[in-house]
């Protein structure tokens, strides 16, 4: 199947690609971005949560997720409308209306995927109209051995689960709840052995495109430098 | 199983399991070679315990999971999803207030307020002493009687503020009776 | 079709004259029966307390008497509803009949049998020169009923009891003809499904039927999450063998081999009678191997739903059989073409399947008859709010609302005006009375943006708040989101933020924008219906009521006296009654107190706001006024009675 290859334009450019396979990863590998959070190359079937790589598609009466929308051979795709980017930038300033922390202290300042789509819609990273939503969740989840979770960074694109998922002895951390109050939970604790594969793996950290969830190692160290900082700042508006 | 379960907590959690919680799960592990191992059960097999148990116990899921061969995140992803499942046991009086749409006009919410007030529990929790459970609810299907509210296995229909009182006192009056009958009884058989 | 003695309409009316006997015998039985409607709705307003009640005094009296339950009649403002079949007279229809007046009707009906007790009485269930008869009531008049023929009048336990009023009949015959004609018949009747969305059932089934894939399988989708509708569950409870030979006809059309009923849990009367029914058209062959000797076999089982309303939606539902969260997901494919482990899966709602036996039986000719062009066939709706008669009806597709709500439901209660209708549950919108010509049928309704939904409704008078009624249907969508889109889990909850600070006073006119523009967004961006269509009391409600949101923002005023931060109760001096203490009595916060001159006022500081006191004071002085904003409260000089003075009455 994936030697079948159509060509479908985007935005104007002709670009070929294997008929079926998703749309969101055939545009970026043509240099087309399109922001996206809750992708992930393997997915059988992406979630297409996050909103953020709708397009319009030729035939199709309403803005569709690339990530989840299959190529045929002629398809006519555009992903700058102004429409697209309006409901792109909205998507964005949801997600962040639902975050907290500042940057500034945060382990994934600089390489956050969040801070690129920023960027990339224009929109601030923090929300000025909205109203900024307080998820009633702890500030931080650190009852597994080598994992640390911060909920209320989370923007809960499901990247960890499935790559945990795909592991042998996976889904060592999952979704639980439903609708706002949806969080991921860890499901193993120091005595039990199954988390100990966690030390080594570290996959779901990697995923993450925010700086929710981390190694615990990293996000000790990251910590204490954080803190000698902030002391050595301080000793020196002191002195 | 069980025993084994129990091992792997640790001690502040193995404390919380209290004698109840011990039978309910003693119990479990009965019910449960009832079922297939199939995910699809899952759901089927957890509205079973609930059913019969009143509530999940926490270790519950872990039986399930390892019945079902699936992980213990999934069984409680899906506790967690379904408003069905609840996680601590119920009242002796469970108080589901209506909200919805025919009583949420005729006023369910202020209702909910009473008896939030009156019980000194908050929607969604067992008093103390357990004897009673509060809950919201949408529509029980008796819109032409809203507000309406059911009282452990009963409805009262035309729910008014100051029938909440009312409901509430008949209960303890119930209750009363009964530990009196009780009392009596003991003194007799002494 | 060579063995003509063994058809499978022959081995059914075998069935059907052996029932026939049965009921018949119940209909001429020598002493009375008595019919008690014990549907949940019915045992919520008493029914089991009513048979008991019956039960002792018919004892007690020494009188031989039948009691059958029976399902609901959709008479929701009468119940309990009792038919007596008292032989000598008609078949008598009786209204909130509980323990007492179950003993009245069986001394001076039974007992005597002199006094049909008109006080009590609805009608004769037919025509009758001594009795009134129920087609003189104008909800009897006006009401079609096809899909609900039977509710309420035969025993959903008793499969016979379908049986002898023609049951199973369209099965068999859909059998002898094939699955090619039934999908053919539908097709033709252009039925639309009732679950919300109306997309033809034929079609469907056609899709389904062509994918090559096996086995295939159909699902009654009974989930029914909208608040504030049950007519799903009155069918199920009331004439459950109607749905069963309703699936059976759609999978023998798909060709499928396996049917499912999806029940939610909270219903679990309709579940425990549905388990039953299936048990006995299993026994007589109506169902399980080779039905009817036809060759055709079908297996059906009941699935509990566990409550969250997303899993209505047919591929959340497919998600939450497999054992899976419930959560959307994208379609194509659809499940018609690939639901349940990848095969064809028919959804079709409760209402949808009840209605395939009439199209069978009576042809399609006669259901198009029914109806409009584009909208064929009846509607059931539950009615609920400030209307003279709530309850079930059915009624043609095509009739406008203000027939509904004024002819067939007697219109407002205690002669007030009509503000609004709420149509389609969460996922409908909210239309103004100047709407009301607006004619019912799929297309109609979403050309003003609501929508036929669920077929809740409700209908509003002017003490009713449509800012709150929005907030109440997003703060219910929001919360069974299933957290999967943006758009939808966030979106919404902002949409319910929003308008709950307007409903506190503490909204901003540009949220206003805030409020339209997150609205379409969430209907653009959302991934499955649910998101999609929960903007919908919200912008409709902007739309048709958007003096209200001003009134709520730029005056702190909530028109309606609903919205408790932004009102007030006080106590009129002038007409309260001196000495008069009913609202005291009755203030659950002890917020009332006596004033220097022995009337009553109201300590603001303590009042909740609830409005009991409203109702507590007796008519004949009706002093409680509800201002809104709070500050219209008038200055009245009020002092409270010195402590002195209170002590002095007490010892008297
Ligand atoms: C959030 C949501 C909830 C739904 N709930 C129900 C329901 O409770 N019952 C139902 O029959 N259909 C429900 N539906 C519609 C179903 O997805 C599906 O369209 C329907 O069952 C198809 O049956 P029909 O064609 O006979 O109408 C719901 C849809 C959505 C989006
Ligand atoms: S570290 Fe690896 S095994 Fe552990 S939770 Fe993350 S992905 Fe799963
Ligand atoms: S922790 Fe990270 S990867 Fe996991 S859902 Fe949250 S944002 Fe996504
Ligand atoms: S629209 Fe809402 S309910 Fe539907 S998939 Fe998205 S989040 Fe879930
Ligand atoms: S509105 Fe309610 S709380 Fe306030 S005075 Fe009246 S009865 Fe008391
Ligand atoms: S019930 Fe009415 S009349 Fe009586 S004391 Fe209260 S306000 Fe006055
Ligand atoms: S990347 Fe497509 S929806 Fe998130
Ligand atoms: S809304 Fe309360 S019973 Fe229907
Ligand atoms: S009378 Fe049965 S549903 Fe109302």
């Amino acid at each position: 199947m994936s030697d079948n290859l159509v060509t479908i334009t985007v935005d104007d450019q002709k670009i070929t690609a294997p008929v079926g396979s998703y749309l969101l990863p055939a545009c970026l590998e043509n240099d087309i971005y399109i922001p996206n959070l809750c992708f992930l190359e393997g997915m059988d079937d992406p979630p297409a949560s996050c909103r953020l790589c709708l397009v319009d598609i030729e035939g199709e009466a309403v803005p569709v997720a690339s990530c989840r929308y299959r190529i045929f051979a002629g398809m006519v795709v555009t992903t700058d409308s102004e429409e697209i980017l309006k409901l792109r930038q909205l998507a964005f300033r949801l997600l962040v209306s639902t975050n907290d922390g500042s940057c500034r202290t945060c382990i994934a300042n600089h390489g956050c995927e969040l801070q690129k789509i920023a960027k990339f819609l224009h929109q601030p990273l923090k929300t000025k109209r909205l109203r900024h939503i307080d998820r009633e969740y702890p500030e931080l989840v650190d009852n597994h051995p080598f994992l640390v979770y911060e909920p209320k960074k989370c923007v809960l694109c499901g990247r960890c689960v499935h790559v945990c998922g795909q592991l042998e002895k996976g889904y060592k951390l999952d979704f639980a709840n439903r609708g706002m109050d949806t969080i991921v939970s860890f499901f193993s604790s120091d005595s039990d052995p199954a988390s100990h594969d966690c030390e080594t793996c570290l996959a779901c950290t990697e995923v993450c495109p925010v700086g929710a969830l981390s190694s615990k190692v990293k996000w000790t160290s990251f910590v204490a430098e954080l803190e000698m900082k902030s002391a050595q700042k301080h000793k020196g508006g002191q002195g | 199983m069980l025993d084994q379960l129990l091992a792997a907590l640790n001690e502040t959690e193995r404390a919380a399991v209290d004698e109840e919680e011990y039978q309910i799960l003693q119990a479990v592990v009965d019910e449960l070679p009832a079922f297939s191992h199939e995910v699809s059960q899952l759901i089927p097999i957890l509205q079973e315990i609930q059913g019969k148990h009143g509530y999940l116990p926490r270790l519950a899921l872990d039986m399930v999971a390892d019945h079902v061969q699936t992980t213990i995140g999934k069984v409680y992803g899906i506790a967690t999803f379904y408003n069905q499942f609840r996680f601590n046991p119920p009242g002796r009086n469970p108080i589901k207030v209506c909200l919805g749409t025919a009583c949420h006009v005729k006023g369910g919410e202020i209702l909910l307020e009473n008896f939030e007030r009156r019980l000194q529990i908050k929607v969604g929790e067992t008093s103390d002493d357990r004897e009673y459970s509060l809950e919201r609810v949408a529509c029980i299907g008796c819109c032409a009687l809203a507000p309406a509210v059911v009282v452990g296995e009963k409805v009262e229909a035309y729910v008014t503020p100051s029938k909440v009182e009312g409901i509430i006192t008949e209960i303890e009056v119930r209750n009363e009776m009964a530990a009196r009958e009780q009392a009596k009884n003991d003194a007799t058989s002494e | 079709m060579t063995q003509l003695a063994n058809s499978p309409k022959e081995h059914l009316l075998v069935h059907a004259e052996r029932a026939r006997e049965r009921v018949k015998e119940l209909k001429e039985s020598p002493v009375p029966v008595i019919y008690v409607g014990c549907a949940t709705c019915g045992r919520a307003a008493g029914a089991l307390e009513t048979i008991a009640g019956f039960e002792e005094v018919l004892k007690d009296n020494g009188i031989e008497a039948r009691i059958e339950k029976v399902g609901c009649l959709g008479h929701c403002y009468a119940e309990p509803l009792v038919i007596i079949q008292n032989p000598g007279f008609p078949a008598l229809l009786y209204q909130k009949i509980g323990a007492g007046e179950a003993g009245i009707l069986v001394r001076s009906f039974l007992k005597d049998g002199s006094d049909p007790c008109y006080e009590y009485l609805i009608g004769a269930l037919e025509t009758d020169e001594n009795f009134p008869t129920l087609m003189d009531y104008p909800r009897y008049l006006y009401e079609n009923r096809v899909v609900m023929e039977h509710c309420g009048l035969i025993d959903p336990d008793e499969i016979d009891h379908y049986l002898a009023v023609g049951g199973y009949l369209s099965l068999a015959q859909g059998l002898e003809k094939g699955g090619e004609w039934v999908l053919e018949e539908v097709k033709s009747a252009n039925l639309r499904g009732r679950g919300g969305a109306g997309f033809p059932a034929g079609r469907k089934w056609e899709i389904a039927r062509k994918v090559e894939k096996t086995p295939k399988l159909v699902i009654c989708n009974g989930d029914e999450g909208d608040p504030g509708a049950y007519m799903d569950r009155t069918l199920l409870e009331s004439n459950p063998h109607q749905v069963l030979e309703g699936l059976a006809l759609a999978a023998l059309a798909v060709g499928a081999e396996r049917a499912l009923l999806y029940i939610r849990a909270e219903y679990p009367l309709a579940v425990e009678i549905m388990e039953r029914a299936i048990v006995q058209a299993r026994g007589k062959n109506l169902l399980g191997a080779n039905i009817l000797g036809s060759g055709f076999s079908l297996e059906v089982s009941v699935f509990k739903g566990s409550g969250a309303f997303v899993c209505g939606e047919e591929t959340a539902l497919i998600e939450s059989l497999v054992g899976n969260r419930g959560m959307p997901q994208p379609r194509p494919p659809y499940p018609a073409v690939a639901g349940l482990d990848g095969l064809p899966t028919v959804i079709n709602n409760v209402k949808t399947l009840s209605t395939v036996p009439t199209i069978i039986r009576h042809g399609h000719q006669w259901f198009r008859s029914i109806g409009t062009e584009e909208s064929p066939g009846t509607a059931i709706f539950s009615v609920v709010g400030e209307v003279e008669y709530p309850g079930l009806v059915e009624v043609p597709m095509g009739v406008t609302l203000e027939h509904l709500v004024v002819d067939v439901c007697g219109g407002i209660k205690d002669g007030k005006e009509l503000k609004a209708v709420q149509i389609g549950g969460p996922s409908g919108g909210c239309l103004p009375a100047s709407l009301m010509e607006t004619v019912i049928d799929f297309d109609s309704l979403k050309t003003v943006g609501a929508m036929m939904g669920s077929g809740g409704l409700v209908v509003m008078n002017e003490d009713t708040c449509m800012v709150e009624v929005a907030r109440y249907f997003t703060d219910f969508t929001q919360g069974e989101s299933c957290g999967n889109c943006t758009f939808c889990r966030i979106g919404t909850r902002h949409l319910r933020d929003i308008l709950h600070s307007i409903t506190i006073g503490e909204g901003k006119m540009e949220e206003l924008t805030d409020l339209e523009e997150i609205s379409e967004a969430v209907i653009k961006g959302s991934l499955c219906s649910l998101g999609k269509t929960a903007p919908n009391p919200v912008l409709t409600t902007l739309r048709f009521f958007r003096d209200e949101y001003i009134a709520h923002i730029e005056e702190k005023r909530c028109p309606a006296k609903m919205c408790r931060p932004l009102i007030a109760f006080y106590i009129d001096l002038e007409p309260c009654a001196r000495g008069c203490d009913a609202c005291v009595a009755c203030c659950p916060t002890d917020a009332i107190f006596t004033t220097s001159n022995r009337k009553k006022a109201i300590d603001q500081e303590k009042c909740v706001k609830c409005g009991e006191c409203v109702y507590a004071c007796p008519p004949e002085y009706d002093a409680v006024r509800r201002v809104s904003p709070p500050e219209m409260i008038p200055d009245q000089g009020v002092e409270p009675l010195p402590d002195t003075e209170k002590e002095k009455e007490e010892s008297k």
